[in-house]
């Protein structure tokens, strides 16, 4: 069966990029969020099993969605996907809960270990 | 200025063509700002890069963060490869100069001397490390000019008085780090010349293919 995956980034070319480094085998229904709100809109709606989460964006960003899901324990994991490559930020979301911290811009052999690691693939 | 010099049509881009700049600005920023964490010991606060097209005299007008009227320093570097060429600044409005002396650890007196290295050092590191971050994405070399003071203690509207006559437009790239519990913010504007924008363009379009 496919697996609900959903990618959040508020950029539409991001959210392209991120779609095309999942590996071709994997089985997934894909769902896009334009920002943290839409995200957990979807992540409620059982439509982000595994979710792919830019940390910069307006409306709300990627570590306000963290919070949330870890407070309303919602159903996902989540993958963080961003530019923001400080140590601080890695440490900053390890510790709101995201499994994993993938640089971009996103390398699709990254993106295989990290879902073979997980046991998502 | 000379009619011929005047494109018949303005360069426009469209939102798939804008939404690609800022991401790629996204990730070089974000290079960026890891150095300069790095090199201060702070948080970097990472904005929304901001690209827009520009008359190059309405250019003033396209820096959203900096107090207009505050007096501002500024360096610029030229940088030109694979037909871009561009300038890149860093602006500082003077009001962070001393946070900006204590975190990178200068002591003594705040002399004009010291004023210019500390604004030359955070250029060097922002300015090379976001064109190293563009060129890897749009896979070309820069080389990159001798960075130079274009003028201290002034209003922002003064700096950036335009001098290049035959540059009408341009495609500006304004990042705004900020530096998470320190009243310091610092402007990086990164300007292309017209001719490089129809380059760049299509340097995306390989991106932006299916």
């Amino acid at each position: 069966m496919a697996i609900p995956v959903l990618i959040c980034d508020d950029s539409s070319f991001a959210r392209k990029q991120m779609a095309r480094a999942l590996p071709k085998d994997w089985d997934t229904e894909i769902t896009y969020a334009a920002n943290g709100e839409e995200a957990l809109t979807a992540i409620r709606a059982g439509k982000g099993e595994v979710t792919f989460l830019d940390l910069t964006m307006p409306v709300m960003d990627g570590y306000a969605v963290l919070e949330t899901i870890r407070k309303e324990d919602l159903p996902t994991v989540t993958i963080v996907v961003s530019g923001d490559v400080q140590p601080e930020a890695l440490a900053r979301v390890q510790k709101l809960g995201a499994i994993e911290f993938i640089k971009k811009p996103i390398d699709p052999d990254k993106t295989r270990t990290v879902l073979t690691q997980y046991g998502l693939l | 200025m000379k009619p011929e010099a005047i494109r018949a049509e303005p360069i426009v881009l469209s939102d798939i063509q804008r939404d690609c700049y800022q991401e790629i600005a996204n990730v070089a920023m974000g290079q960026a700002a890891d150095l300069l964490a790095r090199l201060l010991n702070v948080f970097v606060e990472l904005p929304i890069p901001q690209v827009n097209l520009f008359e190059i005299t309405d250019l003033h007008m396209a820096l959203q963060s900096l107090d207009q009227e505050e007096a501002a320093s500024a360096v610029c570097q030229g940088f030109a490869g694979d037909g871009i060429t561009g300038e890149a600044l860093i602006i500082f409005n003077d009001s962070n100069f001393d946070d900006i002396a204590r975190l990178m650890n200068y002591t003594g007196e705040h002399s004009e001397a010291m004023h210019v290295e500390l604004l030359m050092d955070v250029a060097n590191i922002l300015i090379g490390a976001f064109l190293k971050g563009l060129a890897e994405q749009l896979d070309l070399a820069f080389s990159q000019g001798h960075p130079a003071v274009l003028g201290q203690h002034k209003p922002i509207r003064d700096l950036l008085r335009p001098t290049h006559q035959s540059w009408h437009q341009t495609l500006a790239i304004e990042i705004i780090y900020a530096l998470e519990n320190h009243p310091v913010n610092c402007d990086l504007l990164l300007l292309f010349t017209e001719d490089s924008i129809e380059v760049m363009n299509k340097k995306i379009a390989y991106l932006l293919e299916d």
